[in-house]
This record gives structure tokens, C-alpha cells and sequence, in this order.
């Protein structure tokens, strides 16, 4: 049934969101992690990334994570040379997590789950009513 | 008696397969929201689909053309949407797709409605009385 295959293509594109968030997720949790032996890169921030997939069981296209990557921005340095991660001049490797570009994805992964919800909402309420024509 | 040949029971079913097909389509735009290159698609309208406009079959003028094996009702149906661009490439904007769902849920519960209503009067004339 139709309405069945749109309740699951929702839910498909509810999980892809949460993965985005616990993507997020990862990177704010590791916005200070720095190596840990002189001169270590320090934790890069990750990336996700979806796509549109034929489900041959259902035949129809649903969405899921292509790939997680890291995001090969640079490092800043910044001079802490008590860091067990500093070099010889005392620099350490910082994450290349902004946590503002971090909160806007937040915001937007938020949005794509609660329109996915809302279009499951819509569906359960028409399922329901269907069911209610055989009473 | 045929239910399916009141005209009233077979425009609400096919009112109803319509907008269940396009609850599908319009899902999977707003689960595609953050795919890259991902065009929203649409259904023809009802009136459209009705008419059969969507039956573009190959024509059979020869006995020993063969029948297409594709559903081409199911599939012509669909179109692709030309909307603006984001710059991954996806065009779909939510708005227009969570409106779309919002038409959609409200013509299939007047369709269900309609059905259950006249079905009703059925059981009134039956005597079972409502």
C-alpha cells in the first residue's frame, strides 16, 4: 500500500537526520580534543553526507548516509606549551570545529526531522481515516 | 448491485489511490530535503489523472504489436518539479512540500467522508438504521 511506503520513506528520512545529529553531535563533544604526543593532529570534524537509494523490496527510493567523511579544513595553532601535544615551539593543533557552523547544521537537521515527522503525522491520520470508512 | 459501478464509490477510490500515491511522492521530496541533486517530483492533478491524460501508452495498430510491459498510468503520472536551485544542487523547498501534504491529507479525508457517507445511507436503506 501507497500510504504504508510513505510512512516508511519518512521514517528513512528520519534516521538519515539522526545520523546527521549524532555526526554533530561527535564534533561539538570534540571541540577541544587535541592530540596527545608533540605535534599530534588534533580531532578532525566530521562530515555526512545522503543519498537517494532504490529500495528494490519496497520499490520506491529512499534516502540514507553515502558516506561520512572528515572535513580536510586546516588546523589552527594556538601557543600552550604545557599541552602534551605542543611541538618545539609550543604550538598545539586546535580541532577544526566551528561550533556556530555546528548549531546551524544542528538547526537544520532538526527542521528535516520534524518535516519527515510532520509528513508521517499526515500519513498516520490518513491511514486512520481509511481505516474508519469500515466502520 | 455492483458498489463499484455507482459512479460516487468509483471517483472516491480513485480519488483516494490518487492522494496515497501522492503522499509517497511528496514523502520521499521531504525525505530527500538534504539530498544533493534530488528534484522534487509531483502528480499530475486529479482532474488530469482522471481524464487519463497520464495513459500515454505506444499505440497497438497492428495485431502483432506487443503490449508495453510498464504500468505507463503509474508512471506518466509523475512529473518533475522546476524550482529554484540550492547550491547543492537540491531542489526542493519544504514549504511548498509540507502544503502539498497538508492539500493531500485534507482531499483524502473529504473523499473518505464522502465514502463513508454514502455508505450510510446504504445501511439506512437497508433498515439497520443509524
Amino acid at each position: 500500500m501507497d500510504l504504508d511506503k510513505a510512512m516508511t520513506i519518512s521514517a528513512r528520512g528520519m534516521d538519515a537526520q539522526t545520523a546527521r545529529l549524532r555526526v554533530i553531535a561527535e564534533n561539538m563533544a570534540n571541540q577541544d580534543s587535541t592530540g596527545s604526543t608533540p605535534g599530534a593532529a588534533a580531532y578532525r570534524r566530521k562530515t555526512i553526507t545522503f543519498e537517494n537509494r532504490m529500495d528494490q523490496s519496497l520499490g520506491v527510493s529512499t534516502v540514507q548516509v553515502k558516506h561520512i567523511g572528515t572535513d580536510p579544513g586546516e588546523q589552527q595553532l594556538r601557543y600552550d606549551p604545557s599541552n602534551p601535544a605542543a611541538n618545539k615551539d609550543g604550538y598545539v593543533k586546535q580541532p577544526n570545529v566551528n561550533s556556530f557552523v555546528e548549531v546551524m547544521d544542528m538547526r537544520e537537521a532538526e527542521r528535516s526531522y520534524s518535516a519527515n515527522l510532520s509528513v508521517m503525522q499526515a500519513t498516520r491520520d490518513m491511514l486512520t481515516r481509511t481505516l474508519q470508512m469500515l466502520k | 448491485m455492483d458498489p463499484t459501478n455507482i459512479p460516487l464509490f468509483n471517483l472516491a477510490e480513485q480519488r483516494l489511490a490518487w492522494t496515497d500515491r501522492r503522499q509517497e511522492v511528496l514523502a520521499q521530496n521531504i525525505a530527500n530535503l538534504n539530498t544533493p541533486n534530488w528534484q522534487a517530483k509531483d502528480l499530475r492533478p486529479f482532474s488530469q489523472a482522471l481524464e487519463g491524460v497520464a495513459g500515454t501508452a505506444l499505440a497497438r495498430t497492428e495485431p502483432g504489436h506487443l503490449a508495453g510491459t510498464q504500468d505507463t498510468a503509474a508512471q506518466s503520472l509523475l512529473v518533475t518539479l522546476a524550482s529554484p536551485h540550492q547550491p547543492d544542487g537540491n531542489a526542493v523547498s519544504l514549504d511548498d512540500q509540507l502544503t502539498k501534504v497538508a492539500d493531500t491529507a485534507t482531499s483524502q479525508e473529504i473523499a473518505s467522508t464522502l465514502y463513508k457517507k454514502y455508505l450510510s445511507m446504504f445501511s439506512l436503506a437497508l433498515g439497520y438504521g443509524q
